[in-house]
């Protein structure tokens, strides 16, 4: 049993605790002096009830995680505090977006920088929730390694919902300020959703609340952008946390669990009654291995608290710092006559857009548009894989929670792989993609685009 | 005791938070400064500081202070550039250096700027507060501040300010001459003289041997073929090129060279951008008329009316409900009795003298009296005579009258 | 040793305990963005025409909601907003004009002023005398503009009701 003297803080009025009398006890504590006192912080403390009231030591680690769901959940929190006064400035009416986007980023005070604070954390989210997948993927973390109503693989599900919300939510953002990109972006967006046989057009039409990308269409991406898929993420996250919890942590933390010592307590002593007087001895002996020893966990509060705390003020005050020195830009007003040359998605897309151009096939006499094939087909094949190889994926229980594990190195090789192919393509389509979609080094001059005047 | 487990993290990350701590502090800082650094503020001390030396104190404390935006809602234009263009409006700073200039009078009489905004004229981008991103061409704004810079960079012959006129043409489309837009009245003397509808459809009439150039102001730059001109790729100077030699642009072209000086090339070019399609009020429109038109007829009429024996009841606004015909008033609603048989007809049916009545009025007369035509007592007096002279002329027009056969024999 | 941990201590909670601290400053600044800068608001300052084209008497302005009076060179506007509930109030003349002594300076009354919504009547120079009205009507700012020479009426600017705007 470790001892160690308490840094007086709390409790002490001077009287030792055997003296008679009241002593205050302070209830829970940011910095807890006893274990006690942690726990009752984490049950006492409705913004800390979620957290477990001791945690794995390795689950902290910052090499095993980054932290990379805390960041991105610090993005998303981020999001919706620069998203509320936002919605107070923003007027979603195809006359008078525009103007009230360059309301804010001229004359509302502070505009700018709030409106760049959600610019760059929603372009932040996607790439904190792609490596966290990423992350996730190569640890073996959607695996259950200790059963028992472990349900690992579907939080894992759980997550690619959450990254396809992501990315709906910021596709339906990038509409809203309705100018150049906004317009064609959705255009094509669109398009590709009407390029999936039979009930494509009928999508497209639901999805544009029309035939022409008009009025309805920034209502019905409006409210999806601040209602419904917000509403949607905020569960899915809820639930995410929840099953985590319920999992028994981080995969790293089985791995704890599988690698155990069993420790054999030690005897305690006891008075046992017999049926002439108390008798002092032992008592039957029970041998037990426990996980909960020090050497294991720490209390949440305050390690896994501090951790967290860092992690989330060290995102905000990035992102603030940020906010002050990247611009966001606003193309020209929605002009449903003239297309921009190039015409180029935000860079998540870019792959997107890459393989778009690239699959167009003409087989005999049939031609399979590439909207479909690179569109629906291939995007649709990959997330099919991502949400079913949890099932698919046979390597044994000791793989779980660990990097680069030996028995699945193979997937995670074909895994890399992919997202190498991902990130070249958003490359080329980022940086060697000219006018016209042409392609050119980046020592090659784009052509000059002629203006007006 | 109670227990208390020991941990290796409290010395490892409370440096950490220290840390994030400062930054937090740093980025407050940044964005506090965010704020400040705006060009506006600088511009806005230093006009306050001339005003001061030039006019003292009390007119300093008056110029407006923060961001300044004139809202045109009829053109869905807000336009800042007042904030750093204090002294549009100010009299005594017509020679100072911009943005400290006042703006010169004459056309803001008929252009008044509460009416009009600064960017419908100057182009630029009014929505910005920014020196760079006001003065545009900028970063995604394409409409450039048409002023003395650009006419300039285009060497434009003579006034270099005349770029300007573009913006004005979008009203003045349909004039045939407007004042003070001696370039693009150039341009529409050539176009007439030259005979460009023979080829051309403009404004909506012409010939279709050449692309119709109604709204050839809209057509984007990329769609201009650049291949064969050199220096600046804009549609501008396609233009201005073009006019000049029309087979150095499109050898395939018909389009005869004309010939046209530099000068004329540069007036046609901003006539030919000028052409684009900007749902103008018709508030804006110079020409539009402002009502229906009297006939003929009923000008002459009117002019009788004002002149003739019953010019009285025409300038109290009565006619506009009675007709006095007897001395050739005529009402346009009619909604009331004619008076010329007033002096009878308000004795029969009130019971009353005209002169009692005026003074009292009952039913309508009473609310028409109090609210819309207002009487002294000198001018009720007037009214009673004219209304008796009117009698008067009434009953010698009977009289005089012939009988009308139709209506029957009513021998006198 | 002890001394040492409290100075640890002191430095620790001034780093996080100030970077909290701004970024509450921070999020409640934003607060700032919530407050318009700019009016999109028809302006306050307002060209009624010139002087000549208003005759010798009243002559009502329905954009302004403003009863302008005219006495020779002397002019002076009341308002037409009921004090009431702010439906637009009806001028009816006087059958008799009068000459009331108001702030101090006579006023010549032609007319008075009633309210169609709920019956508020107010004598010629805006005082309430009877029906619901709380208050008087209010009197605005008449100027000249320097440019043109129109009147300018100043709706923000509400004047006592000695106030009367001579034109040359």
């Amino acid at each position: 049993m470790s001892t160690d003297v308490p840094e007086t803080k709390a409790a002490s009025s001077g009287a030792s605790p055997e003296a008679p009398g009241f002593h205050f006890r302070r209830l829970w504590s940011w910095r807890p002096v006893s274990d006690r006192q942690a726990g009752d912080a984490v049950v006492s403390n409705f913004l800390l009830h979620w957290f477990p009231a001791k945690a794995n030591r390795v689950s902290l680690s910052w090499s095993y995680s980054f932290w990379l769901g805390t960041v991105s959940a610090a993005l998303l929190l981020l999001l919706v505090v620069s998203g509320l006064p936002l919605l107070f400035l923003y007027i979603p009416s195809v006359e008078r977006a525009y103007a009230s986007v360059k309301d804010i980023e001229y004359v509302v005070t502070f505009g700018s920088w709030i409106r760049a604070v959600h610019r760059i954390s929603a372009h932040l989210m996607v790439v904190a929730v792609a490596l966290h997948l990423v992350r996730v993927f190569l640890t073996g973390a959607y695996k259950n390694a200790l059963g028992g109503g472990q349900k690992r693989p579907w939080n894992w599900v759980l997550g690619v919902a959450m990254l396809v919300s992501t990315l709906f939510l910021s596709f339906t953002g990038y509409l809203l300020p309705w100018d150049q990109l906004a317009f064609w972006a959705v255009t094509v967006g669109t398009n590709i959703a009407s390029s999936v046989p039979a009930i494509g057009p009928a999508i497209r039409e639901l999805l544009i609340g029309g035939r022409a990308i008009e009025q309805p269409t920034l209502i019905r991406f409006y409210v999806l952008h601040v209602l419904f898929l917000p509403g949607l993420l905020g569960v899915l996250f809820a639930y995410h946390m929840w099953r985590v919890r319920k999992d028994g942590g981080l995969a790293s933390a089985d791995r704890s669990a599988l690698t155990a010592r069993r420790v054999e307590q030690p005897p305690s002593k006891t008075k046992t009654y017999t049926l002439l007087g108390v008798a002092r001895g032992t008592a039957p002996r029970i041998r037990a291995a426990t996980l909960e020893s020090g050497e294991e966990t720490v209390n949440s509060v305050s390690d896994l608290t501090r951790r967290a705390a860092i992690v989330v003020l060290g995102t905000i005050a990035l992102v603030g710092i940020l906010a002050v020195f990247v611009r966001s830009p606003l193309e020209e007003p929605a002009n449903p006559l003239i297309t921009p040359n190039p015409a180029k998605a935000p860079w998540y897309f870019l792959w997107l857009q890459e393989i778009v151009t690239d699959t167009t096939i003409h087989l005999g006499g049939i031609t399979i548009n590439g909207a479909f094939i690179g569109g629906v087909v291939l995007p649709g094949l990959l997330i099919t894989l991502l949400i079913a190889w949890p099932w698919l994926d046979r390597s044994p229980a000791g793989a779980t929670g660990l990097w680069f594990a030996r028995t699945r190195l193979r997937q995670n090789l074909v895994f890399l792989a992919i997202v190498v192919v991902i990130l070249a393509l958003t490359v080329v389509g980022t940086f060697l993609r000219g006018p016209y979609w042409h392609f050119y080094w980046p020592w090659q001059p784009w052509p000059e685009l002629p203006s007006k005047i | 005791m109670e227990k208390r487990s020991t941990s290796p993290f409290p010395g490892k990350d409370r440096p950490l938070l220290a840390v994030v701590g400062v930054a937090l502090v740093v980025s407050t800082a940044l964005f506090a400064w965010s704020d400040r650094k705006h060009d506006w503020r600088w511009y806005q001390y230093d006009f306050r500081r001339q005003v001061t030396e030039k006019l003292g104190a009390d007119r300093a404390k008056a110029v407006p202070r923060g961001v300044q935006q004139i809202w045109v809602p009829e053109l869905r234009r807000a336009d800042r550039c007042i904030t750093c263009h204090q002294a549009i409006l100010f009299k005594g700073f017509e020679s100072a250096e911009n943005p400290y200039r006042t703006h010169p009078a004459a056309i803001l009489k008929n252009h008044p700027i509460e009416k009009y905004g600064c960017s419908s004229c100057h182009g630029g981008q009014g929505w910005a507060i920014d020196v760079a991103a006001a003065h545009a061409p900028a970063e995604h704004w394409e409409e450039p501040l048409l002023g003395s810079e650009l006419g300039a960079a285009y060497s434009l012959v003579d006034d270099k300010k005349a770029l300007l006129q573009m913006n004005c043409n979008v009203c003045h489309r349909f004039d045939r001459e407007t004042p003070g837009a001696g370039a693009i009245n150039l341009a529409k003397g050539l176009v007439k003289e030259k005979g460009c509808r023979a080829c051309h459809v403009i404004n909506g009439r012409g010939g279709t041997i050449g692309p119709d150039l109604t709204y050839v102001g809209d057509k984007a730059p990329e769609q201009y073929e650049y291949g064969r001109l050199s220096g600046q790729k804009s549609a501008f100077a396609w233009h201005v090129a073009h006019f000049k030699d029309p087979r150095a642009l499109v050898p395939e072209t018909v389009m005869p060279n004309f010939h046209f000086s530099t000068k004329e090339a540069q007036s046609l070019a901003m006539l030919a951008l000028s052409w684009r399609r900007a749902p103008v009020p018709a508030d804006y429109r110079p020409g539009v008329p402002r009502t229906d038109p009297l006939t003929q007829q009923e000008i002459a009429d009117e002019a009788a009316m004002k002149n003739g024996p019953g010019a009285w009841f025409v300038k109290t606004g009565c006619f506009v409900c009675h007709s006095v015909s007897a001395l050739g008033v005529r009402s346009p609603a009619q909604i009331g009795p004619d008076l010329s048989t007033a002096v009878e007809d308000v004795q029969a049916r009130f019971g009353r003298t005209v002169d009692d009545f005026l003074a009292a009025p009952t039913g309508t007369m009473a609310v028409v009296l109090s609210r819309q035509i207002v009487l002294t007592p000198a001018e009720k007096a007037v009214a009673v005579s004219k209304l008796r002279e009117a009698f008067a002329e009434h009953q010698k027009q009977k009289g005089a009258e012939p009988l009308d056969p139709a209506a029957g024999e009513k021998k006198p | 040793m002890k001394e040492k941990g409290d100075r640890r201590d002191f430095l620790w909670k001034l780093g996080i305990g100030s970077g909290v601290a701004a970024l509450g400053a921070q999020t409640i600044a934003s607060m700032r963005s919530l407050v318009p800068n700019v009016s999109y608001d028809a302006p306050t300052t307002v060209k009624v025409g010139m002087p000549n084209d208003f005759p010798d008497g009243l002559k009502f302005l329905p954009d302004e909601r403003l009863f302008v009076f005219r006495q020779g060179n002397t002019f002076h506007a009341v308002s037409a907003v009921c004090t009431h509930l702010g439906c637009t109030v009806r001028a009816e003349a006087l059958p008799q004009p009068e000459t009331k002594v108001v702030a101090g300076q006579s006023l010549r009354l032609t007319h008075r002023f009633l309210c169609p919504c709920h019956g508020s009547k107010y004598a010629g120079d805006g005082t309430n005398v009877s029906g619901p009205a709380p208050k008087p009507l209010t009197w605005y700012h008449l100027s000249v503009a320097l440019d043109d020479g129109q009147l300018v009426v100043d709706l923000a600017r509400p004047v006592e009701r000695d106030f009367r705007l001579t034109v040359a």
